[in-house]
Parts: C-alpha cells; structure tokens; sequence
C-alpha cells in the first residue's frame, strides 16, 4: 500500500518536473524567438522605392527644341518630376500652412516668398485649396553644364478654394502662365525664380453634346452572382451577354452599368479591366443594347488635392471608349448629392463641375449626366450637363407632380428617370413591408406615369442578389436584405411578377 | 389718377434706389502698372460692411486681405511680400454685389543688386570647337529677375587678350557661350550689368586631343644579350593647335616579335614625352614597335634587330652522363656572358619528354645534374637550348 502511494507520488513529481521544465523551456524558447524577430535583412537599408501616385495634373511637353544644351527624355522626366511635386508641396502647404517640403523644391531665396505667404494665411486664419489641373511646358533654355533650366509653363489651369476659419470664402479658377528658373541642387531641380506672366479666370463653358434618342427604356445592370463586383475575377462574359438577350427580349433598349473607381486602379486604370469593359459593351453593342456608363463609383472623396488622380482616372476610360457605338452618355457620379453633407456641397459640384469639362474636352459626342438621388437636387448643374437624370425611391403617387415640376426648370434638356424600384422583401414577420404581388402593382403603377408622359426610365434592377457588398449599405441584415430583393429575376433564375411590367 | 401718378412716381423712387445701391461699387485706383518697390493701395468707394475682403494672388501663391475703412470707402493695402514680386497680380472682391476683380502689372527694377552667375563646364578644350557657358541671372534688391532685354557684359581675358561681349537678357537670364581659345591656359571670366561687377570665375583651357606622333629607341649595342635595356620614347605629343598634352598622358607601346607575338610596355608623358624601357631579348630577334594614345592618336612603326651574340656552345657529360655542363658562353667579344642567361634542357625517352631543366648561367657556364631516383638507368635523347640555338644529343646513356 505504502509503496504504491510513493509509486503515486514519484510519478507525480516526475510529471510536475517535466511540466516544469517544459514551461521554462517554452518561455526561454519565445524569449529567443522574440529577439531574433524584428526588421528583414533585406529590409534594413530602406532600398525599395514606395511611389505613389499624389498628383498627376494633365501635363503636355512641347517638344520644339530650346536654347543651350539639348536635353535627355531622362531629364526631361526628372525634371517633370521635381517641377510637378514642387506644385504639389506647395499647395499642400498652403492648405495646412506649414513648411513642410517646400525646402526640396524651392531654393533658399524663393522659398521666402512662399513662407510670407504661409505666415500671413496662418495668421488671419486662412488656408487655400488648391490643385492645378493642366500644365503646358516649354523649355526654353538648358544651360551648358546642366545645372540650370528655364521653363515656360504657359495655360496653367490652376482651381483655387479659399478657407477662412475653415469656412469656404470662395472658389476660382484661373488659367496663367507661368516661367521659371530652376536650378539642380542636391539632385533636385528646385525653383528659384518663378513669374506669372499672364492670368484671368478660366472660362467654365463647355458645347452641349446632342442626344439623339428618343425614349429610354432600360434597366440598371449588375450580373446576378457579382452585384457591384462586375468586373472581378468571376467575370464572365457569357452570363452577361446571356442576360443583355433577356434584357433585349424584354423589349427595352438600353442599360446602366457602373465603372467602379478604385477596383478599375484609380489613376493607372489597369488594362485588364479596360478590355473587360471592352467585353460588355461589345456584347451591348451586338444585341442592339445602348449603355450609359456610371463613372466613379464608390468614390467618396473630392478632395482638391485628389482631383488630378480621378481625371486621369475618367481621361483614361473615357479616351478608350470615346468612340464606341454601344455608348449612349457618361454619368459622372451615381448620387453624388448623397456626400454633400459629409465632404460639403461645394466641394462635390465644384469636382463635378470641373469631371465635366474634362470630359468634354475628350469626349464631344457623348452627353454627359449625373445621376441624382432625388429629384430636388436634379437642377443642380443643369447648364452643364446635356442629361438630367434623376432616381425616384418616393412614393409613386407623387411622381407625376415632380415629374411635371422639373420639367418646368428644365426646359431644353432631356430628363431620364435613372433608378427606381421597389423591393420584394418580406414575409410573415414582416407583412406590411412589400412582396412580390406589392412589387408588380408597383411596377404596373409606375409604368402608367411613364407612358402617360413619355418619360425615358432605368429600372433598379434586373436580378435578385444573393450579396450586397458591405461597402453599398453596410452590414445591418434589415438594410441590405432589402437591397437583395430589387429584381424582376430571382436569384434562381425565375421570372417574378413583376417582370410582366419591365417595359411599356 | 391722381393715385395712380403718386403710385408710379413712388416705384420710380424705390427703383433708382435700388439701382444706387447696385453699383456703388466702383474701383477708384486705376494705376494697373507699377514697379516692385511701390506700394500698392487699391481703393472703393463702398459703405463701410465688414464682410468686405479681397482676395489676391501672386506668382507664388495667394491670400485673403482685410480691408481699412476710411469714411466713405474702403482701402486694401497690398503686403509688402506680394507687391515685391515680378509678375501679374491677379485680385477679385468677396461679398460685394457685384464681384470685381483686375490685374496688376508689377515690374522689377532696371538696376540689378546681385549678379547670380554661374560657369560650366570649368575646364574646356583649347581649339575653338568647345566652350563653356556663362549664365547671369541680374537680380534686383527685391530678388526679382531685372527687366527683361537688360544689358549684361561678359568680359573675358585669356593671356594678352581682353574682350568684353554685350548680351541681353531674355527668359529672366542672359547666357552667353565661350569658345575656347588655341591655346591651353587658363580663362578669366566674369560679367558686369549696369555697372555691377560679378566675382571672378576662371576656366580651364585643356589641350584638345593628341595628334599623331613619332617613337625613337635608344640602346647601348644591338646584340640579344639578354642583359642591356633599350629605351623608346616619344616625340613630343601635341594636339593641332601644338599644345603639348597634359603630363601623365598615359602611352603603351606595342611590340611585334618575329613570331608574331605581342610585347607591351607603358609610359607617361612628361612635357609631352613618354619614356618606357625593356631589356634585350637573349636570342636573335626583330621587333616592329608601334606606340598608342590608346583611342586617340598613334605612332610610326619602327623595326628593330638584335643579333645573335653565341654562335656555339659544347656540352660536356660527366659522372655516368648524370652532370652535364654547358659552356663556356662567350658573348660578342668572347667575353663570358652576363650571368642569368637561360639555358633549357629537355630530356627525352623514346621520344617522350620526360623531364624539362632550367638554370640560368653562371660566370659563362649552366650545369645540369640527373637525379638516379629520377632518371632511371637507360638510354635517353637530350636537347640543349640557349640563346636560340638548339644542340641535340642522341642515345645519351645513364648508369
């Protein structure tokens, strides 16, 4: 007895010791793991090159020869390089009002000129936002040792928003032309005398595009498996071209589809998003389908200093696309009225205002319109846009009313009722809130005003969706289950009631 | 109608008053031009309102300004750090009725206050095909580039010449290129603007580029002793405009033997000449020299001959042929040669090599001996050679 308690007892010792020294080996083991973790070897001299893309205004070399010594496409780069980032330190610091940067590319003498007028704006609390938005260089002389240029940079488009006490005093936009001398100091070419030669205020006009059709009779379009997500890597033209018959066979004529901005590569537009774009107008274009292409979609920021970013963005797609025969118009922005209230509303128009002309000055065929969210906001930019679009989640009682309201305001220009529908979704824990009977009487409803006063219509949407990203509506189930439930289609393929009043 | 005409009149009156109020707004500076030094005050004639603010900007940014009330208008006074500066001042009204905006014409002073030159390339070819460039930038006492089609003087002196060249300003500078002259030195350059003088810079005129040039030889005696040292140098090495290159140009000369093979020695250049030294061959031999200013210019080729100096030599084989002593060598005089003269044996077994000796002479005389443990007892061929002559010596028998 007395010996198996002491068996007992050894063998727990042993187990307690070796669960001792198992711990401590444990402890000693992360210890030396901890210090040996930290920075790759690789790492440590910081060689990697992070560029990143800040500001890339619309820049035109001219290439007519200059006085002194010739120049290299590699100097030319370098110094497009150090002659833009000292635009953009500069207006960096003049929207905070620090120093930060401007010893780089300002040389000792000119960069005093720069500090006045930051210590004066920080003073009186003022800061200026400000970007330019077009740069036509000229060089016109290379010194002999390569050591010091002057530079004509003539239409400078230059976007200015003036801030005192963080409150918007004004906007304005000049157009000037500028020359300086930069020298190369510590390898960078720096300014040393800048002098604006000429300026006035940027004329905004821009020539209306005509828009010749009749009536839109067409549907906002997402494949059913990749809602918001079109041009990812489940693509699959097939579907699409499948779902562009049904549409067609639906007898309406035309589509919506949407660009989104960062997935497509913000401004370097990746090349393999393009020819997929490509893919889908080209099966629209088969099937007699007219598109209208949301730009910039699930963008948000407007901010002055992004501006160069998205119109290299829209530059790209819309140079690439400015003759396809399947196009119909641009729309800027979808709802953009929806981030007044968190960017501010002069900041959104004036980058609409401004996406316009850029585009315009590519594409002149192509109306361009922007898809408000409701039908107050409609009127905004009416001078500038040639389409006036507008989405209508209201109650369909008063449609007409509004309809007929803005017509009045809009005299000359086509209005398109770009997004409208109703969800589907319900069911016995929630009986009042719709279903698919409420949906078709809906749809059955709203199409009697549309025929009544002929009004060009694009229906939300054609599917039922399985997902709703949460970047669309967030997470919350009673916000975005209802957004599954928009389609004329189920998520089985089936036809829902309210396919019977797709069109008119 | 009495009321009617009251009614009428008393619209006309709330009407003009209106209009009054309209267009009280009226720009009462009307300079548009003035110069960096100035003080620009821009005044309207608008009730004092608070609200009232001006925005300007310059060439190097932009700001907000307050406006002073006087009595019945406003004044804007422009900052001393905008209106310094050359260029368009561009300013517009906020919260008036109507927006105005104009712009000033500011220039820069004529008379400079620096003079920011700079010089390059610093050192040039002499020959007048290369210059250097002088870059002025006259700027004012307020750091603005001075008006533009200013005069500058460039002047330059290079030995006994002084020469003074008028240029003008244009795109805020004013540059001027000069060529070098034919002669390398070394040039003074500076420049002068309405009587200000800039610092003194100075360039280097190198000597351009070698021309070609011509090689000689020294040498004691012409026998392929293998122990006397012959000399070739060069002419004086100078470009087209006969300046003499710089010291350390560096010259190889090449040297083709008879068999075709290539020698190499160098030499720097001292005022123009470059040495370069190499010892006799041991053996009779031709040589075409030929020297490089490798990628510039060459020499003339020159040949050259040494003669034999042994014409024979006996061989004798002592202790079981195992010691073979090679002598007397006597030189061209029959003097004994110079120690160190190679001397090669080759020994071969049934026309195999089975072993290569070498020594060098000593006092006239080279000896061999065959180790027992290396050459094994039997009948061997061996071949004697120094001085380029070979002697062969068959069934040589070891014991």
């Amino acid at each position: 007895m007395v010996s198996t308690n002491k068996k007992i007892l050894r063998v727990a010792l042993m187990l307690t010791y070796t669960f001792i020294i198992f711990i401590l080996l444990f402890l000693l083991s992360s210890l030396y793991t901890y210090f040996n973790t930290g920075a790759d070897r690789s790492a440590m001299l910081h060689t990697e090159v992070k560029k990143v893309d800040q500001y890339l205004p619309k820049v035109d070399w001219k290439e007519n020869g200059n006085e002194g010594r010739e120049i290299s496409d590699q100097k030319v780069a370098e110094i497009l390089n150090d002659y833009l980032d000292s635009w953009y330190v500069k207006q960096a610091s003049f929207l905070s009002n620090t120093r930060l940067g401007i010893d780089d590319y300002f040389t000792k003498n000119a960069r005093k000129n720069i500090f006045n007028i930051i210590d004066y704006n920080k003073e009186n609390n003022i800061s200026i936002e400000s970007t330019t938005l077009k740069h036509n260089l000229d060089l016109e002389f290379f010194s002999e040792d390569g050591q010091l240029i002057v530079l004509k940079d003539n239409d400078v488009v230059e976007y200015k928003k003036t801030l005192k006490n963080n409150e918007i005093i004004m906007e304005t936009s000049e157009i000037s032309d500028y020359k300086a001398v930069l020298l190369l100091e510590d390898g960078f070419w720096r300014i040393r005398h800048l002098v604006k030669e000429a300026t006035k205020d940027f004329d905004k006009t821009t020539t209306a595009a005509q828009f010749d059709f009749t009536t839109l009779k067409g549907i906002n379009y997402y494949p059913q498996a990749t809602p918001w997500d079109m041009y990812g890597d489940q693509f699959d033209i097939n579907i699409i071209k499948n779902d562009f018959k049904i549409i067609k066979d639906a007898k309406l004529n035309s589509i919506r589809i949407f660009v989104p901005y960062a997935d497509f590569g913000k401004a370097n537009v990746k090349e393999d998003k393009l020819q997929k774009l490509q893919l889908v107008l080209d099966a629209a274009l088969e099937v007699d389908l007219k598109v209208v292409v949301t730009l910039f979609d699930f963008y948000g920021n407007y901010n002055v200093l992004d501006w160069t970013l998205n119109h290299r963005h829209a530059e790209k797609i819309v140079d690439r696309f400015k003759d396809h025969k399947a196009i119909i118009a641009w729309d800027v922005k979808n709802e953009p009225n929806l981030d007044f209230d968190s960017r501010g509303k002069a900041n959104v128009i004036a980058w609409l205002e401004f996406m316009i002309i850029t585009i315009k000055e590519i594409d002149k065929n192509h109306p361009i319109t922007i898809g408000w969210s409701n039908v107050e906001s409609a009127t905004i930019l009416k001078d500038q846009l040639d389409i006036i679009s507008f989405h209508y989640y209201e109650d369909i009682a008063d449609l007409d009313q509004q309809y007929l309201t803005l017509k009045t305001k809009i005299k000359d220009k086509p209005i398109v009722l770009q997004e409208f529908g109703l969800s589907s979704y319900g069911g016995f824990w929630r009986p009042f809130a719709s279903s698919e009977k409420k949906q078709a009487e809906y749809y059955k409803e709203i199409q009697k005003v549309l025929t009544k006063n002929s009004i060009s219509f694009m229906s939300w949407t054609l599917y039922d969706f399985d997902v709703v990203p949460k970047e669309v509506l967030g997470r919350l189930p009673w916000r975005t289950n209802p957004q599954k439930k928009f389609g004329f289609i189920n998520n089985k393929g089936e036809k829902k009631l309210s396919y019977k009043y797709i069109s008119n | 109608m009495f009321k009617k005409v009251f009614l009428l009149l008393f619209l006309q009156l709330i009407i003009v008053s209106f209009n009054a109020q309209e267009t009280n707004a009226v720009l009462l500076s009307k300079k548009t031009t003035y110069t960096v030094h100035e003080n620009i005050k821009l005044e309207f004639n608008i009730k004092n309102d608070t609200l009232i603010k001006l925005y300007c900007t310059n060439s190097y940014g932009s700001i907000l300004l307050k406006p002073t009330i006087l009595k019945d208008k406003i004044s804007f006074d422009i900052p001393k750090f905008l209106s310094k500066k050359r260029g368009i001042l561009y300013w517009k009204t906020i919260n008036f009725k109507e927006t105005i905006s104009g712009k000033i014409s500011i220039s820069s002073q004529q008379q400079p206050r620096t003079l920011e030159t700079y010089i390059g390339p610093p050192s040039i070819d002499a020959g007048g095909l290369d210059y250097t460039m002088l870059v002025v930038i006259p700027t004012d006492s307020l750091d603005n580039p001075i008006l533009d089609n200013s005069n500058v003087d460039v002047k330059y002196q290079f030995l006994k010449s002084e020469r003074k060249v008028p240029i003008k300003t244009k795109n805020l500078i004013a540059y001027r290129n000069i060529y070098s002259p034919r002669k390398s030195g070394r040039m003074i350059v500076s420049s002068e603007s309405y009587g200000l003088n800039s610092k003194e810079f100075d360039v280097n005129i190198m000597p351009a580029i070698a021309t070609n040039f011509k090689i000689y030889y020294h040498r004691n005696h012409d026998y392929a002793d293998g122990n006397q040292i012959t000399t070739f140098y060069t002419s004086i090495i100078k470009d087209k405009n006969k300046n003499i290159v710089s010291d350390g140009s560096y010259i190889e000369f090449y040297i083709t033997n008879k068999k075709g093979g290539i020698l190499k020695a160098s030499g720097t250049t001292i005022n123009g000449v470059a040495h370069t030294k190499i010892i006799h061959p041991d053996f009779e031999e031709s040589w075409k020299v030929q020297a490089f200013f490798i990628g510039i210019s060459q020499s003339n080729v020159i040949n050259l001959t040494y003669k034999k100096v042994i014409e024979d030599f006996n061989t004798q084989f002592f202790d079981n042929n195992r010691e073979i002593k090679i002598g007397p060598l006597t030189s061209f005089m029959d003097q004994l040669i110079p120690d160190g003269l190679a001397v090669k044996l080759f020994i071969y077994k049934e026309n195999k090599i089975v072993g290569e000796l070498f020594k060098e002479s000593n006092q006239g005389y080279a000896s061999f001996y065959l180790n027992p443990n290396i050459y094994e007892n039997g009948s061997y061929r061996m071949v004697v050679e120094t001085a380029g002559i070979k002697k062969e010596y068959n069934n040589i028998k070891l014991w």
